[in-house]
């Protein structure tokens, strides 16, 4: 009987582990890009943390806002110092959940559509969205995509009125992360 | 030569001159990292704990202030042959996290995380684990429980 009751918690702690699929990265990618008449910004980030549980479907990034990258130091200086206010707000996140998640197949490499709706903080501001995306499944690995666009004002960013209408309202961000099996 | 004249030639030249600081002002480039010289030297875990014991201090101090790291590094992460980041791992004092919490899961590790130059990748790649580097490049501050550095490069 003991034997008998072993193998069940056995079997039930890893039927758990085998469906509680968590991956991760700690280097996935965030780009954005506005174009208007008076600055045309780019800034690329390469160190954000990104998860995923395959099993719930929830998925969180969270990224260092100082990390990203420009071409001019100036701009550099302005995005951080003017805009993002990085010393006050370091971080930016996004807590949320897949809603299709019966649409994918994690143990089947392919590309699927996926709508994912939750809460992105940016600039100390939470907001609820909801995009469209793909999740790739290759080799065991999960590359989540995602190109949408962003109304700095949503956010509390505040463009000084010396500037407004030379810089661009709507931000388009790309988001692109490959994650791998953690291993627990 | 006419005085009007004279005064004219004056502010065109001023104005050529203010024009062409403006410009180099607005396109100054980004500071050279690799060249620059360390303000600080740390140990890697010695750095990790000033910011654990008092971030908002060690905030103000290293953020965005070029840093030579001396440790041994734990990994190299190597997402791609453009993108590589070495990793000098630390000892967490804070609890872990609830096995429910995503956010938990990826700061249930944390380190100092340097991301180095393009020039620099292969030769990073090649190092042991293990194995004892000085490293320099910009600090960033924290994101979760990780320090980052960027521009990084590997100090002779």
């Amino acid at each position: 009987m003991k034997n008998v009751l072993r193998f069940a918690i056995l079997i039930l702690m890893l039927s758990s582990s085998a469906f509680a699929q968590k991956y991760i990265t700690k280097n996935g990618k965030i780009d954005f890009y506005s174009d208007a008449p008076m600055e045309k910004i780019e800034g690329k980030n390469n160190q954000v943390k990104a998860a995923l549980d395959a099993s719930k479907g929830d998925i969180v990034f969270q990224v260092l806002i100082t990390s990203f990258e420009f071409k001019q130091a100036l701009m550099q200086e302005h995005f951080n110092e003017n805009y993002m206010e990085s010393p006050k707000f370091p971080n930016s996140t996004f807590k949320g959940k897949i809603n299709n998640l019966k649409d994918i197949n994690f143990s089947k490499n392919g590309k699927y559509n996926a709508v994912v709706e939750g809460d992105l903080t940016i600039h100390g501001t939470t907001k609820k969205v909801k995009q469209s995306g793909t999740i790739e499944v290759k080799d065991g690995k999960i590359i989540a995509f995602c190109k949408f666009n962003l109304a700095v004002k949503d956010y509390n960013i505040n463009i000084p009125s010396a500037v407004a209408g030379k810089i661009a309202e709507q931000v388009q961000v790309t988001v692109d992360a490959t994650m791998d099996l953690k291993n627990n | 030569m006419k005085t009007w004249l004279k005064v004219l030639i004056i502010i065109a030249v001023i104005g050529i001159i203010a024009a062409f600081g403006v410009f180099k002002y607005i396109n100054k480039p980004n500071k050279d990292i690799e060249k620059a010289k360390a303000e600080f030297t740390f140990k890697a875990d010695n750095l990790y704990k000033k910011y654990n014991d008092n971030k908002a201090k060690a905030d103000s101090l290293y953020n965005e202030k070029v840093i030579e790291i001396n440790g041994n590094l734990s990994k190299i992460d190597s997402p791609s042959d453009t993108l590589v980041v070495a990793v000098f791992t630390q000892t967490l004092e804070a609890p872990q996290p609830q096995s429910d919490d995503l956010l938990g899961d990826l700061n249930a590790e944390g380190g100092l995380r340097c991301t180095m130059l393009l020039k620099y990748c292969d030769e990073t790649k090649k190092i042991t684990p293990n194995s004892p580097v000085k490293i320099k490049g910009l600090c960033k501050g924290m994101s979760g429980t990780d320090l980052i550095f960027e521009k990084c490069s590997i100090v002779k």
